[in-house]
């Protein structure tokens, strides 16, 4: 292969690095310093930077009710995501009559976008009782088809002769998955993890529907609601928009590889 | 990668992953800042007042503005002692003024005052000058 | 012979019988609990939706059969269906561009430069952001006095006066466009990566001794080979871009006027706003036929079976 000049390729893709992470550091700029809300020409520094923006918002809306809720939403979803996820995933893996009708009705139902079921889910939940609660906010999120996916190939992925022997060994189904399959599907359990993680936390249209009390509001409902009552003259709005994405990306960081694995394996499943 | 035999003890492991790490670094920072703040949150604001030549003013009255929806409204008020010294006790904000005058001397400007937490207790390090007495 | 495997069957031990059964209520009752979610939360809204479409429904009163008369109200006299219909279809249109930067992006990062993880990082860290957060802040890059974006137009010399893009009608559905475009970037970038790294290397090898300079190996192996990654980028692109409700909703409401409505905030404003189920049920109806039909017709233009490719020999 001809050698061609690297420079070119480098300055195109640190333009791109520089146009996707602009908005990030403005933001994080007007949070610190609260300029360029009504100031013109806006500074590249800061100049003056304080944080007292971050405690504005911590006392003038109830962030930590909030942030508790989101945890709460996005731990419940973790977890039963986890578990559902992976019963459904196994059992895809073995052979059984109506596989075949189980596998299209699954991969019909990942066309029917959240969006289009918005009214029914409403009525739905509110005849289960389960409006304006934890549960309610989690449920429709219990099971992902994305996920079932990836541990369908990470458990197809498991050798035939490991669980043969296992088998001869004389274990149950049960400490099969356990002992044998589980640790393996360790990277899935990851990705399964982080890609719930994201999506229960960002999560705003179904929060926004599913609660009616102010103080079961998750932090994205609460970030719009800042956004329309607090009129935006000081940094505090994007002191807030900091405290919101910084977990989205420091778990990001940490888990980078899970998550892209989990994205394309599981969108370009064979 | 984590099931490679090194020789590692595997309690050693578990704790350098950074999936362990990083959220036992955030829970213990989280742990001391509360800490901190329990045992700072009794709200006390104290500070002097001096008049324009720097000589202590005694029985000057200083007032605590306190930041309410959108405006500052006062909330409580004290005088200064015989040495120029005030203090309140009960600050429940994060986001405070404090202003001094005294008839005949003048009065000070309103010094905004940032806490990092409600309540938190905090000396002024500049003094309140009255200026524009009589 | 017959009799003999007759006998055998019917000498089964029973327990081996019960073992089967046995399995199969260990699969199906893992397979249950998933099913029941979709089964509550995919399934049954989109038949209840169709149910809806064909009644009038208030919350309180019984429904009534009314047949196609909220389909006719949607098509006929409804003006803001129309314009979200449009506006949807804007969007949609407006995925390839986000599909051919995302492209020409995989192939730099896929070149051999030093770095490459990290420019990948860097270009995807805008997929797992709040979407939320993401519209506070383009709404506020493009704001007419104190945005980035007419702050530098000026300093370029670009426009004399600064663009009120989200309050103007040319300009508000493309800046709602551009900040979505900004979100999934490194989303599609990172699909057509993956698609580009399972290109086997001696079919550009065979190719270059045959003589083929590197535009005509693009053309003729890379984007071919491409063929189910862009699909699949297209599909998704454009099942989140329709979808964008958080991001309309915070960035412009809809407005100026109707200029950025679409599709999904119209039924949650009928629904949810003026507690008309029955009628965003009708406009749900059409919104997702829409979706499938996009979506065929994407899977024809792309050659059938999802785009997939033979590769032979």
């Amino acid at each position: 292969m001809k050698k061609y000049p690297r420079w070119p390729v480098h300055l195109a893709l640190l333009a791109t690095s520089f146009v996707m992470l602009v908005p990030f550091y403005w933001v994080l700029k007007t949070s610190v310093s609260g300029e360029n809300i009504f100031s013109y020409p806006p500074n590249i520094i800061p100049r003056d930077p304080n944080p007292f923006y971050y405690v504005d918002v911590w006392y003038a809306i109830p962030f930590a009710r909030f942030f508790l809720n989101s945890v709460v939403v996005s731990v419940m979803t973790i977890a039963a995501n986890v578990v559902l996820n992976a019963m459904a995933g196994y059992s895809l893996t073995q052979s059984f009559r109506g596989k075949g009708i189980v596998l299209m009705l699954l991969l019909s139902c990942m066309m029917i976008p959240f969006q289009t079921t918005i009214i029914p889910a409403y009525l739905i939940t509110g005849k289960l009782g389960l409006l304006d609660s934890y549960l309610g906010l989690a449920l429709p999120m219990f099971s992902t088809i994305i996920c079932i996916f990836v541990f369908k190939a990470s458990f197809d992925a498991v050798p035939r002769s490991l669980i043969d022997a296992a088998k001869i060994d004389g274990l149950s189904e049960w400490k099969i998955i356990w002992k044998v399959m589980m640790p393996l599907a360790k990277s899935a359990m990851a990705t399964n993890v982080i890609l719930s993680f994201i999506w229960s936390w960002n999560n705003f249209m179904w929060p926004l529907i599913a609660t009616r009390s102010a103080d079961m509001q998750t932090l994205p409902l609460g970030l719009a609601r800042f956004m329309s009552y607090q009129e935006d003259s000081t940094g505090a709005l994007y002191a807030f928009c900091i405290m919101v994405l910084a977990p989205g990306i420091l778990l990001f960081l940490l888990a980078q590889k899970e998550f892209v694995q989990g994205l394309t394996s599981g969108a370009t499943k064979g | 990668m984590s099931d490679e035999d090194f020789p590692c003890p595997r309690w050693k492991r578990l704790l350098l992953n950074q999936f362990v790490l990083v959220p036992a670094v955030l829970i213990l920072i989280t742990i001391g800042w509360n800490l901190w703040i329990v045992t700072h949150d009794h709200g006390i604001v104290a500070g002097r007042v001096l008049d324009a030549a720097g000589a202590p003013v005694e029985g000057a009255e200083v007032k605590l503005w306190v930041f309410n929806f959108t405006t500052f409204v006062v909330k409580a008020s004290t005088v200064t002692r015989p040495d120029g010294s005030f203090e309140f006790a009960n600050n429940p904000s994060h986001n405070i003024q404090v202003s001094a005058d005294k008839p005949g001397m003048g009065r000070s400007a309103r010094v905004p005052i940032r806490l990092y937490f409600a309540s938190q207790d905090f000396v002024l390090t500049d003094p309140l000058r009255l200026t524009g007495g009589t | 012979m017959v009799m003999a495997v007759s006998e055998t069957a019917m000498r089964r031990p029973h327990f081996m019988v019960r073992k089967s059964t046995r399995r199969a209520v260990l699969i199906w009752s893992f397979l249950a609990p998933s099913l029941l979610v979709f089964f509550l939360y995919r399934i049954l809204p989109l038949g209840w939706n169709v149910l809806l479409s064909f009644q009038a429904w208030s919350p309180m009163k019984p429904a009534v059969f009314i047949g196609l008369d909220n389909y006719q109200e949607v098509l006929f006299d409804d003006e803001v269906f129309w314009q979200a219909l449009w506006n949807t279809l804007g969007i949609i249109g407006s995925a390839p561009i986000g599909i051919a930067i995302a492209l020409g992006l995989a192939l730099l990062v896929n070149s051999d430069i030093r770095g490459r993880d990290i420019y990948r990082t860097l270009i995807f860290l805008s997929y797992p952001l709040m979407t939320v957060a993401v519209a506070i802040i383009w709404r506020w890059m493009f704001d007419e006095r104190v945005g980035l974006i007419n702050y530098v137009a000026r300093m370029l010399d670009i426009v004399d006066k600064p663009i009120p893009f989200l309050n103007s009608f040319t300009w508000a559905l493309p800046s709602v466009i551009a900040a979505n475009i900004w979100q999934m970037l490194g989303f599609y970038m990172i699909i057509v990566l993956t698609g580009l790294q399972n290109i086997p290397g001696n079919l550009y090898e065979a190719a270059a001794i045959d003589g083929a300079n590197a535009f005509r190996r693009f053309l003729r192996i890379t984007l071919p080979l491409l063929r189910p990654s862009i699909f699949l980028c297209f599909v998704i692109g454009m099942l989140n871009s329709v979808t964008s409700f958080d991001l309309v909703y915070v960035m412009t409401a809809g407005g100026p006027g109707r200029a950025t409505e679409i599709l999904v905030t119209y039924i949650y404003r009928l629904a949810f706003t003026q507690t008309r189920f029955d009628y965003a049920a009708a406009v749900t109806v059409i919104f997702f036929l829409l979706l499938l039909a996009v979506t065929w017709t994407v899977n024809r233009l792309s050659g059938g079976n999802a785009g997939a490719v033979e590769l032979d020999g």
